[in-house]
């Protein structure tokens, strides 16, 4: 009889810290910052060398992402119209790592030409105070031009973004 | 004989005009080019093909019954490069993948060159905005001078920047 009392006893404090461990993790996750519109600046690559669609499909690929992931007010570089919005972050973008690889040397070899870039997101307040730091990189290791390396680091920037920051409506 | 050495010269001299014709209409674009407009502008579905005209200070691309248009005066940049294709794409590129003996494979191999043109312009509201396009080769740069024409500005000075662009040439990792 004790011997059924004391598994009883196990199983319930094992389900216990089973069901209560998500919900520490989720108090030690940090809060999400309030952003009510989102700005993203031109892609910067001064110091790499970045190809002119490059850095453009990043941009694109980048604001598209955005929104795609709920940020329903993503203003586009120089817009006039972030200027008079409260709660407004900027995302500065800068390329630290680029590597063009070869569309031809992944269909024929499969383990080679991978196109890999990296870019620095930097995520600040309208005057300058940085937010958030943290560094993106794009791959395509298969199938696909080049170019789809942009898409791929669009995508887990807007993660970034979805991760830590909160728009009104949207948690 | 005389005859026949005129002859002669005749046709080869006919055959070098002949090679020299494609060239020069290549270079000299009157009309709209076809293109495929890979992103950016706006309204406009990815890869959508379509025609590139440069008109009247307006930048046109023709999609469908879709028009969409460009000013020239508010281009802030135009770049050209060049980049290259598989000549066998599509739903047959993609079946070839699973042919025998690597078919597909070699099929790959087969490229064909294009041109890039890269437009970055502002809208109504100053926000910033670019679109990629791609074209048959010798293009892109006459399109480039006939906006440059028209009021749009270029950063680049030269004809075309065939920077690690193209995907045939590997180029080595950059990193800061």
């Amino acid at each position: 009889m004790k011997r059924i009392l004391d598994a009883g006893i196990t199983l319930f404090l094992l389900t216990l810290i089973f069901n209560a461990s998500p919900l520490l993790a989720q108090k030690n996750k940090p809060a999400k910052i309030k952003a009510a519109a989102l700005q993203v600046e031109m892609i910067e690559s001064d110091e790499i060398k970045l190809p002119a669609e490059f850095q453009v499909a990043l941009y694109e690929n980048l604001i598209r992402q955005l929104e795609k992931n709920g940020f329903s007010h993503v203003y586009r570089d120089g817009d006039r119209n972030a200027a008079s919005v409260a709660d407004l972050v900027v995302l500065h973008s800068t390329v630290r790592g680029f590597k063009a690889g070869s569309e031809r040397a992944r269909q024929v070899t499969t383990v080679s030409g991978t196109t890999s870039i990296t870019v620095h997101c930097q995520f600040t307040s309208p005057d300058g105070t940085s937010l958030l730091e943290r560094d993106v990189n794009g791959k395509v290791r298969f199938f696909g031009g080049n170019l789809k390396a942009t898409y791929d680091f669009a995508k887990k920037a807007a993660h970034v973004a979805n991760e830590n920051f909160s728009t009104p409506g949207r948690e | 004989m005389i005859f026949k050495s005129k002859s002669v010269l005749v046709a080869v001299v006919s055959f070098f005009v002949g090679l020299a014709i494609p060239v020069g209409n290549a270079q000299q674009v009157s009309g709209p080019v076809k293109v495929v407009q890979l992103t950016g502008l706006a309204g406009v579905k990815d890869n959508a093909k379509g025609t590139l005209q440069v008109e009247n200070g307006q930048l046109h691309f023709v999609h469908g019954k879709a028009i969409s248009d460009v000013s020239a005066s508010s281009i802030q940049d135009v770049v050209t490069g060049a980049d290259s294709q598989r000549a066998v794409g599509g739903t047959i590129g993609l079946m070839s993948m699973a042919a025998p003996y690597g078919g597909g494979r070699v099929l790959s191999l087969f490229r064909t060159k294009i041109d890039t043109l890269t437009v970055l312009y502002r809208d109504a509201d100053e926000g910033l905005h670019g679109a990629i396009f791609t074209m048959p080769v010798s293009t892109a740069d006459v399109i480039k001078k006939e906006l440059v024409a028209q009021g749009a500005h270029t950063t680049a000075t030269g004809d075309s920047t065939p920077a690690a662009t193209s995907s045939t040439s590997p180029s080595k990792e950059q990193k800061q």
